[in-house]
């Protein structure tokens, strides 16, 4: 009989507001440290919390797009541990009213649907970050009060693949949702997983692992702890509850310390900040805030035949796709093609975002249309694209400006192709005589003299024709 | 040296505003009376800064303000920017405080002129101010006696003469207690009307900054002028209301409350018959004066004591030698610097607290105490709110006994908490609560009287307390300038 693997996962996200969660210093990732610490976030004496509403807003929506039920009446709680990072030798977190409760998140794994169950979610703060040297460690009290949510799973996965897959989802949910960066390299998004394995119903011996630095580092770690306690219980060892840590290198599971009986961190409410009612406007206020999260929008990129691939690009890629929310009527397949093409290597090469640049939400709507209308070809959207992406000036002035603007006139087209067909005759010879390679010498000569006024496509097409016809 | 000091703030205002004196001249003879006095009821004075401060007063014209140039002492668990905050602690003897608090904002707002930090028990922890690390405050109707505590300093400061007014702090009568044995007026305000931003938490959700003086009036100015919504606080409110309005307005259709474990056997005689005293008094000015049962006031000093230890267990839980304050030099390890610092730095009254209050919250405790005591305190507060919807105030002794001689608690922590056991059911309930010197017992030792009224009503308070003023004859002055 095989061991079943049990998998729970705890994660910690911050939340990207303006403010901390209990002082007005700003909340932000990068600055020189110990630069955004106040008084509060010292911990000094008389000090007292503040509560940053917008931490709630952002929780609330955490909440929803992973189906939690909202806690409307909750409170904070201490925590009381000492370590240095920890100023006050407690942490105000939630225990006995979690914000969230009972929720999932829906992953798929070879088209098989299955909903991870979310036991809780939290909020709290975040601690010092601290830099350990041989002599001295050292506090950076900028990440002090940083708001966190950690969101708790049931033990309910039972693969490192399911792990990886729910981690992905949940990133994606939570980005999407505005909350939260998740950047685990910058700290933003940090998982800590439990995994016991077992022959029976009952589960076994439980084995935390944490800090791991990858969510695909996730999965190995879920499958070699598997594998390394199935060793161990096979040699007829017993198995203790121990805390380990996740060796990117080795892509092993490293021993930080035996778990012993029970930490106790004296819980108790919070009595500086006086317990929360969220009403019903305050809530929907938060929800009706939220975008559309990215299986709806997957769903309209389908519908408008953009390729698979490209969907999970644009995904993938959350400000590309945010800005394809208001072109949803027009052509998405173009639309898309521009974004992930040549405007990302302009925005990449000039290290811009959209924002940054000249391309209004009108300039793109224009372009996609005329792109649709085969208004313009490809090879003039190139030919401006500086334009657009740096002037204030319309489409159609620039195509003026250029003198690009005649590219459908087909007189001028059928004018260059029967002068072309008319002065190289040897040409011609060739491609009744059955040599391939002269039509595509033809077509040459036609886009030198069309100079890029003409779509390639239709000149190919009439060049065809006409040749077709000697 | 003149004794402006001692002259009403009424009569002080009228010579600063015609020009007579300046607030300079307050300073000066508030720091004449510091240096005479030898009841160690300061651990930090600020002459330099004071004087500064009365000369830039100088500058400005006297406005309506009763307080304008006043000088005051302030409790030394209170932030003051740029003074020494020890909280009578080692812990924190060379720690300067960066920052006003709320309070302190509003008394500089009021153009007060601070004096000086006031003894204590060591954060506020004990009824005597022997816990601090500075030796306790002596009493000044007996230099053998304590002076109460912990606002220990600040009492003695108003009591003796130095200074006119004072801030204390009020968990479980701390405030009161010293105001009663020391016969001064102390009031510990409705929980959340005085900022505690700034106040350093000995246990939060009791916490009040309290104001002590001579008499009911300066009582209620100094208490009308700190009150103030800070949105540093969460648990403060706005305060709109005039709670000097009904000072010295007649008593009609009054009736007050007096529990009748108040004037139990607890309570010295001597004490218990003071209270009925004023009883028959109030009685004859047709007030309606009933006794009272109240569900748990027999029980409240233990509920007091979970949640009380409980919770200052985790606010001393940052002097850990890391971020500021005393450090363990040269430690071992990061578990030698925790144990070491916390040993040296705290005093043993604070180091059982901290003890007892880690066990209170340790595993299954916190459900079995502190959750319960939560329970049974919202349930002491409805009793005490039943009362208040029959009865216009509660009276009884502000405590059991009068001041007692220095080194009778000191190794028995029971007794000392014996001496709240009648002024912290209004920590527990948030109610505005007042101690008054009403008569002196045997030993011309003062007599405290405690009015207890609704959240909010300090008002009524101020009423009552104002006419017992007046009907009562002893004089309560004659220690002051005696220094």
């Amino acid at each position: 009989m095989e061991y079943k693997k049990t998998v729970g996962i705890e994660v910690h996200c911050e939340l990207k507001t303006k403010e901390k969660i209990f002082s007005p210093s700003i909340s932000n990732y990068g600055s020189i440290a110990n630069t955004n610490a106040n008084v509060i976030d010292m911990a000094y004496p008389g000090t007292l919390p503040l509560l940053n509403k917008e931490v709630l807003s952002f929780a609330i929506k955490a909440c929803h797009v992973l189906n939690l039920n909202i806690t409307k009446d909750m409170h904070f709680d201490r925590k009381n541990y000492f370590y240095p990072d920890n100023p006050k030798n407690f942490q105000i977190t939630q225990n006995e009213t979690p914000i969230g409760t009972e929720g999932y998140v829906e992953i798929e794994i070879d088209g098989i649907k299955k909903k991870i169950e979310i036991l809780e979610m939290h909020i709290e703060e975040d601690t010092c970050k601290s830099v350990h040297s041989d002599k001295y460690s050292l506090l950076d009290y900028n990440r002090a009060g940083v708001p966190l949510i950690e969101i708790v799973t049931k033990p309910c996965l039972n693969s490192g693949e399911e792990a990886v897959k729910y981690l992905e989802k949940l990133r994606e949910l939570l980005l999407y949702a505005g909350v939260s960066d998740c950047k685990i390299e910058e700290g933003s998004m940090r998982c800590d997983t439990n995994v016991s394995i077992s022959k029976t119903n009952k589960l076994g011996t439980k084995i935390e692992v944490k800090n791991i630095g990858s969510i695909s580092n996730v999965g190995e770690a879920i499958n070699y702890e598997a594998k390394r306690q199935e060793e161990l219980l096979e040699k007829g060892e017993v198995l203790k509850e121990e805390t380990r840590r996740f060796d990117d290198k080795t892509k092993t599971t490293i021993l930080m310390r035996v778990k012993e009986t029970g930490n106790d961190y004296r819980y108790f409410p919070e009595p500086d900040i006086p317990f929360v009612h969220l009403t019903d406007a305050f809530i929907e206020e938060a929800i009706n805030d939220l975008k559309r999260m990215p299986d709806e929008r997957r769903k309209d990129y389908e519908k408008a035949g953009v390729l698979p691939i490209n969907i999970e690009k644009i995904i993938a890629n959350k400000e590309i796709s945010d800005y394809l929310e208001n072109f949803l009527d027009t052509n998405l397949v173009i639309a898309s093609n521009l974004l992930l093409g040549d405007i990302q290597s302009y925005l990449n090469k000039n290290s811009k975002t959209i924002n940054e640049t000249k391309l209004t939400n009108k300039k793109f709507h224009d372009l996609v249309n005329k792109l649709d209308k085969k208004e313009i070809n490809n090879k003039i959207f190139k030919d401006i694209l500086i334009d657009i992406m740096e002037t204030d000036q319309d489409i159609d002035d620039i195509l003026k400006d250029k003198g690009l603007n005649i590219s459908f006139d087909e007189n001028l087209l059928n004018d260059i192709i029967a002068n072309v067909i008319n002065n190289n005759q040897k040409i011609i010879d060739d491609y009744q005589n059955g040599n391939p390679r002269s039509a595509k010498a033809l077509m040459g000569l036609i886009m030198k003299e069309g100079k890029g006024k003409i779509d390639p496509a239709m000149a190919n097409q009439k060049l065809m024709e006409k040749l077709n016809n000697l | 040296m003149s004794k402006y000091l001692s002259l009403s703030l009424q009569e002080i205002h009228e010579l600063l505003k015609n020009k007579k004196i300046t607030p300079k001249d307050l300073v000066m003879e508030c720091f004449d009376n510091i240096e005479k006095s030898n009841l160690n009821a300061f651990i930090n004075v600020y002459k330099d800064y004071a004087l500064s401060e009365a000369s830039k007063l100088e500058e400005l014209e006297v406005d309506d303000d009763l307080l304008f140039g006043i000088p005051i002492a302030i409790k030394d668990n209170i932030m003051v920017k740029d003074m020494k905050c020890t909280c009578a602690s080692k812990m924190l003897d060379n720690f300067v405080s960066i920052y006003d608090a709320g309070c302190i904002d509003e008394i500089k707002r009021h153009h007060m002129i601070i004096v000086g930090k006031t003894n204590m028990d060591e954060f506020a922890m004990g009824s005597t101010s022997e816990t601090s690390y500075y030796g306790a405050p002596h009493n000044p109707w007996n230099y053998d006696k304590v002076s109460g505590g912990s606002s220990g300093g600040s009492a003695v400061a108003v009591s003796s003469g130095i200074i006119p007014l004072a801030l204390g702090s009020d968990t479980g009568g701390s405030v009161r207690q010293p105001s009663s044995f020391t016969g001064i007026v102390g009031m510990k305000p409705t929980y959340g009307r005085v900022s505690r931003y700034g106040l350093v938490a000995f246990a939060s959700s009791l916490d009040q900054v309290g104001v002590m003086s001579r008499n009911v009036y300066e009582n209620a100015l100094l208490l009308k002028a700190i009150s103030k919504e800070d949105k540093r606080d969460l648990t403060s409110f706005e305060t709109n209301d005039d709670i000097t309005c009904l000072i010295n307005k007649p008593l009609t259709n009054f009736k007050v409350a007096i529990p009748k474990y108040f004037i139990s056997d607890i309570v010295d005689k001597e004490i218990r018959d003071k209270i009925l005293e004023i009883k028959t008094m109030l009685e004859t000015n047709h007030v309606t004066v009933d006794f009272v049962d109240i569900k748990y006031i027999d029980k409240t000093a233990i509920l007091y004591q979970i949640i009380a230890m409980g919770e200052a267990s985790s606010n001393l839980a940052r002097f850990d030698g890391i971020k500021y304050g005393y450090s363990y030099l040269n430690p071992k390890d990061l578990e030698d610097l925790y144990k070491k610092t916390r040993r040296y730095g705290f005093g043993s009254e604070v180091k059982r607290r901290i003890m007892v209050g880690s066990y209170l919250l340790s595993g299954e405790n916190a459900k079995i105490y502190y959750n319960k005591a939560l329970q049974i305190r919202d349930d002491l507060s409805k009793e005490f709110q039943k009362v208040f919807d029959n009865y216009n105030l509660i009276i009884g002794p502000t405590t059991a006994r009068c001041a007692y001689n220095l080194n009778t608690n000191l190794d028995d922590p029971l007794k000392s908490f014996m001496d709240d056991i009648l002024v912290m059911h209004a920590n527990m309930g948030g109610f505005p609560s007042l101690s008054m010197p009403v008569g002196f017992n045997s030993e011309h030792l003062p007599i405290g009287l405690q009015i207890i009224g609704n959240r909010m009503d300090e008002k009524t308070i101020y009423q009552l307390a104002s006419f017992i003023e007046k009907e009562i004859k002893d004089d309560f002055s004659e220690v002051r300038n005696g220094i």
